[in-house]
């Protein structure tokens, strides 16, 4: 084509890339978006214990380092992972500075609590009512799971299920160099 | 029944808007006048009929009609008449009606004022404009009808959205899409020159006015929408790079380059292809971004509900839209070569130029950051949310850049400026600069942005000053008058030019309002109960009492703050957290106490169930006020330069010294 220059045909690809770009994004869903926290203050946290004895507060457990796991009793990922939370909790449970929450997510009490009876349970639960926890921490999905130093602050996160390699990095390279003071962040 | 009628005056003025694409088209065939007669009555036509479909849904939302789906989901028997109107812009549906009104109201407007003197470009005004209008009239009354019924009819309305009842709330949205839909009538010029291939000056003389009102309303609708951010969301600050805000952010930065950009035409008959591109790209982006808040492809604050069916209708609209505009920028673009080369690096053209890639750089840090998130979900890759420490980065020091532009750019000559000339003109403005970062430094201000920010903006207003006081002195002089008067005289002389140096000052206030309420702001995030007390900076904050209150349409609880400095008391402030009990939303009111040009700010985004307690979020921000200061400053220079007298062209007199004070560069250049 006469005349044809090279800006034309970087304005047409960029031009129909966006085109593109808008048609697939129209299918997707944005709410679905996370906030990026990591290296961010840990959002408070109060609500209720799953077996309603007493309220957790999270800035209460300043100095510590606090992992809170995202699971529900109809998501079958969280079962597989079950066993190794058990395990964490069971490894650090004589470690002052360590506490370990479940945040109940979306579920209902008796089939969290028969899920709890089913596979065994260590530690603590408390119950995400109205889904605020979950938004406020940008979890779109169960399982996930972070690492709250403690300043405070958001080390970690991670989705999807703790197990096998991601079991041993948690816990070799996470949890315990936060516990000894002299932890990276991911 | 009155509902129906504005039903059916918004169809009819679909009908009309097919004539006034056609009726132009033969009439540029035909070469017969007539046929643009008729499509500029079609026109007036259209802007009587949309405003009649505007006027029988403000009568359905007085008269509570809520068998009107639309105004059931925006409004309620017990909203106060103000918001009761605001409601029409509450929603999507009413919004598109809105963004149809003000095109139609700008095309009538543009058509009858331009009507004697642009003979040739009113049949592409008329064709153009028509086209966008009947994309706005199919999706209004096919996918967002606004003028829909429900049945059974409710007893009342859903309510407005709470959020949304604020003063601020009810001029945002018309005032962003006056600016939005403003830029229609340049573009629409400009399509006209690529069309009838009458490239020259004219459109970008004949449109200033009209560039610059929307740019005055873009600007306010902005502000406005930060301003409320700010103390309705409770976010204790104006700007969040939310993608919304973005979207309205990117037509405002192209439109400013090219408010600048279009003197370097008119001057030097230079940058007419990149005129037309930014004109094309400024109303794209304003397009661009009513698809980017519509189909709600972005989580944002301004979340409308996603409708992947409208989504794909304002899609292609947009891809027509722009294949149409740049299609036709690209094929007619051959015949424009620029007659008038560079001459100089030194030389305001360029400082022109560098403004505009400066923008452009802007432009694109902003169009990546808003874009990024759903390019990684489209990728399927993990999904991100861009904010402000990516901004804070990459968009800073590009406005860092613009600023200390505006202390070079107005003051160094045309084609080619000498060195001695550069050397004499920025010497004592660096050395004010260097002067006031040390001042800076040794009262405290520590931090790198900031002294550098602080550094830029005394530099241009040092340049501002000594070029304020120069044309002062020359007028002073030859009309034997005093400086203030002779500063008058420069004014009348040169509007234009003072317009936009007036502007640029309202820019500096903002800037240093900037930079102090974010950078030095302070906060703190608790939780207090009644009697407990805290201390931010030199101020204590003791919490009196924590008690329920009741409004019209919302009940809440209040908490009452003792606010001490120095052992004294100096207010009380009262945050509010409301529930609004029809749309069952919850609210938190915002706290402000106005100390020194800044803000003593709280909030209480969280009340225990039991009223023992609340989450308290106090924040001190220094001089935010500047930053609305400025922005008013701003819009005074802008309404300045759209109201001014300058038509009488004044003749240019050089001064002994053989340098000439900007008295006129509307004097014409000597033709080549």
């Amino acid at each position: 084509m006469k005349g044809f220059r090279t800006w034309h045909g970087l304005l047409l690809m960029g031009l129909f890339g966006l085109f593109f770009l808008f048609y697939q994004g129209l299918w997707g869903d944005p709410t679905a978006l996370p906030t990026v926290i990591i290296a961010e203050p840990a959002p408070e946290i109060i609500a209720p214990s799953l077996y309603g004895e007493k309220q957790m507060v999270l800035s209460e457990h300043r100095g510590k380092v606090v992992v809170l796991n995202f699971w529900a009793s109809w998501c079958q990922e969280c079962k597989l992972e079950h066993k190794f939370l058990l395990a964490i909790q069971k490894r650090f449970e004589d470690n002052p500075n360590f506490v370990m929450y479940g945040v109940n997510y979306q579920d209902k009490d008796n089939l969290a609590k028969a899920y709890l009876d089913q596979h065994g349970n260590n530690f603590e639960h408390i119950v995400d009512l109205k889904g605020k926890i979950s938004i406020d921490y940008g979890v779109y999905g169960v399982p996930e799971t972070f690492v709250i130093d403690q300043e405070g602050v958001i080390r970690h996160k991670i989705i999807g299920p703790v197990l096998g390699d991601t079991f041993s990095d948690l816990v070799q390279n996470k949890i315990e160099p936060l516990l000894n003071q002299s932890a990276p962040l991911s | 029944m009155m509902i129906e009628i504005g039903h059916f005056a918004v169809v009819t003025a679909l009908v009309l808007s097919f004539v006034g694409i056609v009726t132009p088209l033969i009439g540029l065939k035909t070469r017969d006048a007539t046929w643009v007669v008729v499509g500029r009555r079609a026109m007036i036509s259209m802007f009587v009929l949309i405003t009649i479909g505007m006027a029988a849904m403000f009568y359905g939302y007085l008269t509570e009609d809520y068998s009107v789906k639309y105004i059931y989901a925006t409004s309620n028997s017990k909203l106060p008449i103000f918001y009761k109107i605001a409601g029409l812009w509450g929603g999507h549906e009413g919004s598109l009606l809105l963004w149809a009104w003000i095109l139609a109201l700008y095309s009538m407007l543009a058509t009858l004022i331009h009507w004697k003197s642009q003979p040739v470009v009113m049949p592409y005004l008329i064709l153009i404009e028509s086209i966008v209008l009947c994309g706005f009239l199919l999706l209004i009354l096919f996918l967002s009808n606004p003028f829909e019924r429900i049945f059974p009819v409710p007893a009342d309305g859903k309510d407005l959205n709470p959020l949304l009842q604020d003063p601020a709330m009810v001029v945002h949205p018309p005032l962003l899409y006056l600016g939005y839909v403003g830029l229609s009538v340049p573009f629409s010029f400009a399509m006209a020159a690529l069309f009838s291939g009458r490239l020259g000056e004219e459109w970008v003389k004949a449109t200033q006015r009209w560039t610059v009102f929307a740019w005055l309303c873009l600007s306010c609708g902005i502000l406005m929408g930060g301003y409320w951010a700010y103390y309705e969301l409770g976010w204790g600050g104006y700007w969040g790079w939310d993608p919304v805000e973005n979207a309205a952010f990117m037509p405002w930065l192209v439109a400013t380059a090219f408010l600048h950009s279009t003197m370097v035409q008119e001057k030097r008959k230079m940058f007419k292809v990149w005129n037309l591109f930014l004109i094309i790209l400024a109303f794209s982006l304003s397009l661009i971004g009513t698809f980017l808040v519509r189909s709600g492809i972005l989580s944002s604050v301004h979340s409308f509900a996603a409708d992947p069916g409208r989504g794909v209708f304002i899609l292609g609209f947009v891809i027509f839209m722009l294949m149409l505009s740049f299609g036709t920028l690209m094929i007619r673009s051959a015949k424009l070569k620029s007659t008038v080369r560079m001459e100089s690096m030194v030389s305001r053209e360029s400082a022109f130029l560098f403004n505009n890639l400066f923008f452009l750089v802007a432009l694109a840090t902003v169009f990546v950051g808003t874009l990024y998130p759903l390019l990684m979900e489209v990728m399927e890759l993990q999904k991100v949310s861009v904010g402000a420490p990516y901004y804070n980065a990459v968009f800073m020091p590009v406005a860092l850049g613009l600023v200390f532009l505006m202390g070079v750019g107005p003051y160094i000559p045309w084609r080619k400026s000498k060195p001695e000339n550069m050397k004499k003109l920025l010497t004592v403005p660096l050395l004010v600069a260097l002067t006031s970062t040390i001042l800076f430094f040794i009262l405290g201000v520590r931090k790198p942005y900031a002294l550098a920010g602080l550094a830029v903006v005394f530099f241009v207003l040092t340049a501002i000053v000594i070029d304020f006081n120069k044309v002062s002195t020359f007028f002073a002089k030859r009309e034997k008058v005093n400086k203030a008067q002779g500063f008058v005289s420069a004014f009348k002389g040169n509007p234009r030019r003072i317009t936009g140096i007036i502007i640029h000052l309202g820019v500096l206030v903002m800037v240093v309002g900037i930079i102090f309420s974010s950078m030095y702001q302070a906060e703190k995030i608790l939780i207090m109960k009644p009697g407990e007390e805290v201390n931010i900076k030199s101020f204590r904050f003791r919490m009196a009492n924590l008690y329920g209150v009741k409004g019209v349409n919302w009940g809440g609880q209040e908490a009452l703050f003792d606010v001490y400095q120095d052992g004294k008391i100096i207010t009380q402030m009262r945050p509010q957290k409301r529930f609004y009990t029809v749309s069952q939303t919850p609210t938190t009111e915002t706290a402000i106490y106005q100390l020194r040009m800044g803000h003593l700010f709280v909030t209480i985004p969280e009340v225990a169930p039991d009223g023992t307690w609340a989450r308290v979020r106090i924040l001190h921000n220094p001089l935010v006020l500047w930053v609305w200061y400025g922005g008013g400053i701003m819009a005074i220079g802008a309404f300045m330069n759209i109201f001014r007298r300058d038509r009488r062209r004044s003749v240019p007199v050089a001064d002994s010294k053989g340098v000439i004070p900007e008295v006129s560069p509307n004097v014409a250049q000597p033709t080549r």
